[in-house]
């Protein structure tokens, strides 16, 4: 079992998460609260990640973010490093990938919520922060936990956006899937069983343990 | 819904498309993928039978053979992938003088590949020593052979110590030049064919490493055990070590092995 590479997809995984939480919350409230035919395009751009096949997105990131072009060589000079091959490579070309695992959620989440609620509340003179904080969030709990471990689960298993941008740096960007892959692509079959075995049953674990506290949660309001 | 187009429908989905023959199978190494589609025309030409070439690193190759998958000719990259087969009884050589060794059909060549527009030295032995090189591509050393050559050569050179942090390892030879040719790494170490293909001739030069520095690149074919064609199989094997064909793949970046 490689510890280390264990390890570094747990923090990608964490990063990309909070990143994805701050900005599909507030995407999802514009989506569902604003009015406007364009926020129809915002929807569909923020699920259009999911059509493109991994690695050919990997591709584009790593042309995109490269020094061949302005927006690459701007942010290299911000960071005093170029983002492909890096750690801060990998949660950008995370954050992308798994946007549509935060948003959908989110939005089905906020869209069922009462719309008289959201009414009465703009009546009485909340502002888009309030609504969003104490009527949507509060309502739609389930939907932003299902936002939360979908986001966390899809970038543990990224694995073609990794293989493209990443380069295979041990601690820097050898995630836990590539591990995996290069013991089946190498013919370790053993290895890949324990590793995917263990993988399997943590987050069986992690999943079940959370959805059991928020099923609590839910039956007490509902009792 | 009208019932014709449900009929039309569940036709489009669930009934097989006729073909009048099944064709060729062919598992080819990813570094073939430059090369081998008009030698596959070619052949149609001049026997008739239609081959098609899936293309895919050797050791998923391997992987999926073991595993059923219905290909009729292996060509590898190397001899190990293929020799693996035979000692698991799932292909042989046999019409060669050795039916328990790969036919070998062609040789491949290690090069150092750098964009034109590249700021540092071009490419040849003194880049590989430049300590402005920053990032260095080369293919997975566990499975690609072209990776494996890379370290053979990087070892060979005394420089593996030097270099091994600033290696960048792809999945296999293509994505090597891919992190070359998008310019996110400085250079890498890919196979000639690539090298010589319209995309990467146009955007940079090669060096061709020299041949001492790592062990030959020996590419082994077979075919596979349940074959349904191994006439046909037998005849792309023939075809691919004919002259005229050998010549070809000298122009492409392999070694000719005839």
């Amino acid at each position: 079992m490689d510890w280390q590479a264990f390890a570094l997809s747990l923090r990608l995984a964490t990063v990309t998460t909070a990143i994805l939480l701050a900005i599909s919350v507030p995407l999802s409230s514009l989506i569902v609260l604003g009015r406007g035919r364009w926020l129809a395009a915002v929807e569909a751009l923020a699920t259009l990640p999911m059509v493109l096949p991994p690695t050919v997105l990997g591709f584009f990131l790593l042309v995109l973010l490269g020094p061949r072009t302005a927006f690459g060589r701007g942010i290299a000079a911000l960071l005093g490093h170029p983002l492909a091959f890096s750690f801060d490579g990998l949660v950008v070309g995370s954050v992308i990938y798994s946007l549509p695992f935060a948003v959908q959620p989110l939005v089905a989440g906020f869209a069922s919520v009462d719309a008289a609620l959201v009414d009465a509340a703009r009546l009485l003179g909340a502002g888009p922060v309030r609504l969003v904080s104490s009527i949507l969030i509060p309502l739609a709990r389930r939907s932003l936990l299902a936002a939360v471990v979908l986001s966390f689960l899809h970038t543990i298993g990224e694995f073609g956006v990794v293989l493209m941008l990443g380069g295979d740096i041990p601690g820097a960007t050898r995630t836990l899937s590539i591990v995996l892959y290069d013991q089946v692509e190498n013919f370790d079959y053993a290895s890949a069983g324990h590793t995917a075995l263990l993988l399997l049953g943590l987050s069986a674990l992690a999943l079940a343990a959370i959805y059991a506290t928020s099923q609590k949660r839910g039956r007490a309001r509902s009792a | 819904m009208s019932k014709q187009f449900l009929a039309a429908l569940s036709a489009f989905l669930f009934v097989a498309p006729l073909g009048a023959q099944a064709p060729l199978r062919v598992a080819a190494a990813a570094d073939l993928e430059p090369v081998l589609p008009p030698i596959l025309v070619q052949f149609e030409k001049n026997t008739g039978i239609h081959a098609e070439a899936t293309y895919q690193a050797s050791a998923t190759l391997t992987m999926q053979i073991e595993n059923g998958a219905p290909f009729d000719v292996f060509l590898s990259a190397d001899l190990s992938f293929p020799k693996r087969l035979i000692d698991a009884g799932l292909a042989d050589a046999a019409g060669s003088s050795d039916s328990s060794t790969p036919i070998t059909y062609a040789k491949g060549t290690l090069v150092l590949w750098e964009r034109k527009d590249s700021q540092l030295p071009s490419p040849s032995l003194d880049l590989l020593r430049s300590p402005a090189l920053k990032r260095l591509a080369i293919a997975n050393p566990d499975r690609a052979p072209y990776g494996r050559a890379a370290l053979a050569a990087l070892q060979s050179l005394k420089l593996y110590d030097t270099l091994k942090p600033r290696l960048v390892t792809a999945e296999n030879i293509a994505q090597a030049a891919q992190f070359v040719d998008s310019a996110n790494a400085d250079a890498g170490l890919i196979s000639l064919t690539s090298a010589l293909t319209p995309r990467l001739s146009a955007d940079g030069s090669y060096f061709v490493i020299p041949r001492d520095l790592y062990p030959p690149i020996e590419q082994g074919a077979v075919v596979v055990s349940n074959t349904k064609q191994r006439d046909a199989a037998h005849k792309l094997l023939d075809f691919l070590l004919s002259p005229v064909i050998q010549t070809q793949l000298a122009k492409s970046g392999l070694t000719p092995v005839k």
